[in-house]
C-alpha cells in the first residue's frame, strides 16, 4: 500500500512537472513579446484577448494546424528525431531539480522534488550535454546550408561554454561539500553562495546565457546571417518543439542560478513561503534573460569563442584555486 | 592628471560592467515610458491636417445646384487619367456633368484636379480609408461625390476612434480635434 502511494506520488509529480514545463512557454512568449514591445515603445500583442493574453494560444493553434513540411532532400528519420532529442533533455533535467523542502497535504508530507540524487549536479550537466544532439541532427538532417552552419555554430558554442559552466559550479560544490542540489540549498540557509562565489556566479550566468543561446550569444540563430539557424527548415509542431525546448532551457538556467548561487527557497528579510521565494527569484532571472535580449547586441563569432576560452575558462579556474586555498587556510565559512 | 584619472575610472567602471548597467537602465526606463504607437484602428486614429488630400468631393452652389460645369479640365490634367466626365446641357443652357466618375483605385491624390477646376467644384478632403473588397467599389459616381463631407476645419491630431466592420470598413470617430501625437512622442 505504501509502495503504491509512493509510486502514485512520483507519477503525479512527473506528470505535473511535464504539464508545467509544456504550458509555461505560453505565458513566457507573451511576457517576452510584451517586454520587447514596451522596451521599444510599442505595446506588443494587443488584439487577441485582454492585452493580447490569448496570443500564445492563437500562436499554438496556428503552429498545430500548419503543414508539417519535410524538405525533399532531408534525412527523414533524423529530421523527425531531432526535435524530440532537443525537447527531452531539458525536461529530464528537472527530475533532479528541487523546488523546495516539502509541504504537507492532508497530513502527508510531500517533498517538492522528484528525486534527491547525491550526484544531481553531475546528472544535470550530463543531460544538458545531450541537448546538443538535437541541434546537430536538426541542422544536419534538414540538408540546408543555413541549418548546417547554425548547428555547427551551436554545437561549438555549447561545447565550449559547458566547460566554464562546469568549472564555475565546483566552487559551490566545495562550499557545500555535496553535489546534491538539496544539500547545496541547505548549505546556503544563512549566506547565499553569491556572496562567497561572485566570480563563479558571473561565469555560470554568462555561460548559461550562451548555453540557452540567448542574446548576446544567439549566434546559432542569428536572423541576419543564418535565416533561423538549425531550425530554419522546421515548421509546425516540430518548430514548436524547438521553441519549447529553448524556453525550458532558459527556465532551467534560471532555476540552476537560483539554486546554486541565490539560496534556492531561502528568503531574506521578508518572511514569504519558501516556494514563493523560489518562484520570485526564478521569475527575476527569466526577466533578466528577456531584458538582456532587448538591450545588448550580438557578439561576433570569434568574440564569442574568445570570451568562452580566454575569459570565462581562466576565470573559473582561478575561482576554483582561490576557493580551495581559502577553504584550506581559513576553513569553511 | 585628471585625464589619466578619468581613464582609470572608466576602466574600473568597465570592471564592474558600468557600461552594461547603463544600457540595461536605459531599456528599463523605456519599458515604463509611454508607447508611441497609435492603437489604430481599435481605439484611436490619426486625423489629418485640413490641407490633407484625401477623398474627393463635388461642391454645390448656394441654390443647391452642382457647381461643376463639365469643362473636363480635371479629366485632362489628371496624370493617371482616372476622371471620366460626360456633359449635358439643361433647360437653361448650362453645362453640367451627366456622369462624373473618379476611379480612386488609380488616383494618386495629387490634387491637380482641384487646382485646375475653374468653377471651384471639386476638392480633396480628409478621409483616407478606402479599403474595399472589390476595385469596382472604388469607382465613385457623381451623386456619391456630392454626398461626401467637405473640407475639414480642424485636424492634425490623434482622436479616439472605433473600428466598424458592419457595413463598411470605416474607422468611426466623433471628435474633430485630437491630442498632438508629435508632442506626445518627444522625449527630453
Amino acid at each position: 500500500m505504501e509502495l503504491a502511494v509512493a509510486l502514485g506520488l512520483i507519477v503525479f509529480k512527473v506528470a505535473f512537472l511535464i504539464a508545467i514545463l509544456l504550458l509555461l512557454p505560453l505565458p513566457l512568449t507573451w511576457v517576452e513579446r510584451k517586454v520587447a514591445g514596451h522596451m521599444q515603445q510599442r505595446m506588443g500583442p494587443m488584439r487577441v484577448g485582454w492585452h493580447g493574453l490569448l496570443q500564445p494560444v492563437a500562436d499554438g493553434i496556428k503552429l498545430l494546424t500548419k503543414e508539417d513540411h519535410i524538405p525533399a532532400e532531408a534525412d527523414r528519420f533524423l529530421f523527425k528525431l531531432a526535435p524530440i532529442l532537443a525537447l527531452a533533455p531539458p525536461f529530464v533535467v528537472f527530475v533532479a531539480v528541487p523546488f523546495g523542502e516539502s509541504i504537507s497535504v492532508l497530513g502527508t508530507e510531500i517533498t517538492l522534488y522528484v528525486s534527491n540524487m547525491n550526484v544531481a549536479l553531475l546528472f544535470v550537466f550530463a543531460v544538458i550535454g545531450i541537448e546538443v544532439y538535437g541541434v546537430i541532427f536538426g541542422g544536419w538532417a534538414a540538408n540546408s546550408k543555413y541549418a548546417v552552419l547554425g548547428s555547427l555554430r551551436t554545437c561549438a558554442q555549447m561545447i565550449s561554454y559547458e566547460i566554464p559552466m562546469g568549472f564555475a559550479v565546483i566552487g559551490v560544490v566545495m562550499l557545500a561539500q555535496s553535489m546534491s542540489l538539496l544539500d547545496i540549498v541547505r548549505a546556503q540557509a544563512d549566506v547565499w553562495n553569491v556572496v562567497y562565489q561572485p566570480v563563479g556566479f558571473f561565469v555560470f550566468f554568462v555561460a548559461g546565457l550562451a548555453e540557452a543561446q540567448r542574446i548576446p550569444f544567439d549566434l546559432a540563430e542569428a536572423e541576419g546571417d543564418l535565416g533561423a539557424g538549425f531550425h530554419t527548415e522546421y515548421s509546425g509542431i516540430r518548430f514548436a518543439f524547438f521553441m519549447v525546448s529553448e524556453y525550458a532551457i532558459v527556465l532551467l538556467v534560471s532555476v540552476l542560478v537560483v539554486i546554486l548561487f541565490f539560496g534556492g527557497w531561502n528568503g531574506v528579510l521578508v518572511p514569504l513561503p519558501p516556494l514563493l521565494w523560489f518562484v520570485l527569484k526564478v521569475a527575476f532571472f527569466v526577466y533578466l534573460f528577456i531584458w538582456f535580449r532587448f538591450t545588448f547586441p550580438r557578439y561576433r563569432y570569434d568574440q564569442l569563442m574568445a570570451i568562452g576560452w580566454k575569459v570565462l575558462l581562466p576565470l573559473s579556474m582561478a575561482n576554483i584555486i582561490i576557493t580551495g586555498v581559502l577553504l584550506g587556510a581559513v576553513g569553511a565559512p | 592628471m585628471s585625464r589619466a584619472k578619468d581613464r582609470v575610472g572608466t576602466w574600473i567602471g568597465w570592471g564592474f560592467f558600468a557600461d552594461l548597467a547603463n544600457g540595461l537602465a536605459l531599456t528599463f526606463g523605456y519599458m515604463f515610458s509611454r508607447p508611441v504607437t497609435m492603437q489604430y484602428p481599435d481605439q484611436e486614429k490619426w486625423l489629418p491636417y485640413p490641407r490633407y488630400r484625401g477623398h474627393h468631393f463635388l461642391k454645390r452652389d448656394e441654390e443647391g445646384e452642382i457647381k461643376c460645369v463639365a469643362c473636363e479640365l480635371c479629366a485632362r490634367i489628371c496624370p493617371c487619367d482616372c476622371i471620366e466626365v460626360v456633359p449635358y446641357e439643361d433647360e437653361n443652357g448650362k453645362r453640367h456633368p451627366a456622369k462624373f466618375e473618379i476611379d480612386t483605385a488609380r488616383c494618386l491624390f495629387c490634387g491637380l484636379c482641384e487646382d485646375a477646376c475653374p468653377a471651384d467644384a471639386i476638392a480633396l478632403g480628409q478621409q483616407y480609408e478606402f479599403s474595399s473588397f472589390s476595385s469596382r467599389d472604388l469607382v465613385i459616381g457623381r451623386d456619391d461625390l456630392l454626398a461626401k463631407p467637405g473640407k475639414a476645419a480642424t485636424g492634425g491630431g490623434v482622436v479616439a476612434a472605433r473600428l466598424d466592420t458592419k457595413k463598411d470598413v470605416r474607422v468611426e470617430t466623433k471628435e474633430t480635434q485630437g491630442y498632438n501625437w508629435w508632442r506626445n512622442i518627444r522625449r527630453t
